[in-house]
């Protein structure tokens, strides 16, 4: 474990933390340029493109921006979320880095976006189980289903952002990488 | 090329994915959302009028005093004077009670009991039965 955590510092150099800032205040600052469209977000895009481009750097990045928001708008449930919904994107688009396809990327971003709520509503699920399983079971059903606009606008924008942004921005960053 | 196509074939079963996920939530959402319901409190008002004959409202309501649950009664008619207790009911229905002019009222009760407030300030409870009568002069 020593030797891991070692390893992961010593390949860690000045400008590799200025690059995980960096990524860190895109996301942020797209997010806050977006905030007044409900569910139009560009932070799953940006995963997604610094996954691809810088690897294992992007797993400094989520804490990262987590803690920027929590410390931005509270540590409320939402927060929770985050925890898990935005390191399981980043793990999935690990899982998938060789994929080159436009389409391929837009469909792993709708259906991340289709996702969203589903993914949110454990929170509420758990704390409904408090007074038994088919209760929370209830609390996260209903709290999912009231949010499914919500998350196929999600799913659309995710899909086209992505659609019509990496082409351009995957030529730029291959321009810097 | 065959890595082409076999990429193609792959996107074209994810996008057909993805909008039958869509149409399934849509689904979903039409089926189970919540849907608004009429009014939680069932209550009834029955109109007596100046020749006995009482005509019954049925009202669904989630009003709190009886004003706005009289306004929500489907082909009940009322007006009178404002004042600062509230609306002076004078005539329900096309029927006068003023006792300014001869003496007459509009009795309110509900569930057998004389109302102790006034139309804007009664409350409102699942199961009333309010009664408003006309009441000669005495």
């Amino acid at each position: 474990m020593r030797n891991r955590r070692q390893t992961l510092l010593g390949k860690l150099m000045p400008g590799d933390i200025t690059l995980v800032g960096m990524m860190a205040a895109v996301i942020e600052v797209c997010k806050m340029a977006l905030a007044f469209l409900p569910n139009i977000e560009l932070t799953s895009f940006w995963l997604i493109m610094f996954t691809l481009f810088f690897g294992w750097k992007v797993f400094l990045v989520v804490p990262v921006f987590i803690l920027v928001e929590g410390c931005i708008y509270g540590f409320g449930l939402w927060w929770v979320m985050y925890l898990y919904v935005w390191p399981l994107l980043v793990l999935i688009v690990w899982k998938f880095r060789k994929e080159e396809s436009p389409w391929f990327w837009s469909v792993v971003s709708g259906i991340f976006g289709l996702c969203f709520g589903l993914l949110c509503s454990i929170p509420y699920a758990l704390i409904g189980a408090a007074d038994g399983l088919r209760q929370g079971l209830y609390a996260g059903f209903s709290w999912w289903v009231a949010g499914i606009p919500w998350d196929i606008g999600h799913c659309a924008g995710n899909f086209v952002l992505m659609l019509v942004l990496y082409k351009p921005v995957r030529s730029i960053m291959n321009r810097i990488k | 090329m065959t890595e082409k196509r076999k990429m193609d074939r792959k996107v074209a079963i994810g996008i057909v994915a993805l909008v039958a996920a869509v149409a399934l939530l849509a689904v979903v959402f039409f089926l189970f959302r919540q849907k608004p319901v009429e009014g939680s409190k069932a209550i009834t008002i029955e109109v007596v009028d100046d020749e006995q004959k009482n005509v019954t409202y049925d009202v669904k309501t989630d009003a709190e005093y009886l004003r706005q649950a009289m306004e929500e009664a489907e082909g009940l008619e009322f007006s009178g004077s404002e004042s600062e207790y509230g609306m002076m009911v004078t005539t329900v229905n096309g029927v006068t009670a003023d006792y300014n002019v001869n003496g007459a009222y509009w009795s309110f009760y509900v569930n057998g009991e004389y109302c102790n407030y006034g139309i804007e300030t009664q409350p409102v409870l699942d199961g009333d039965a309010f009664r408003i009568v006309y009441t000669p002069a005495q």
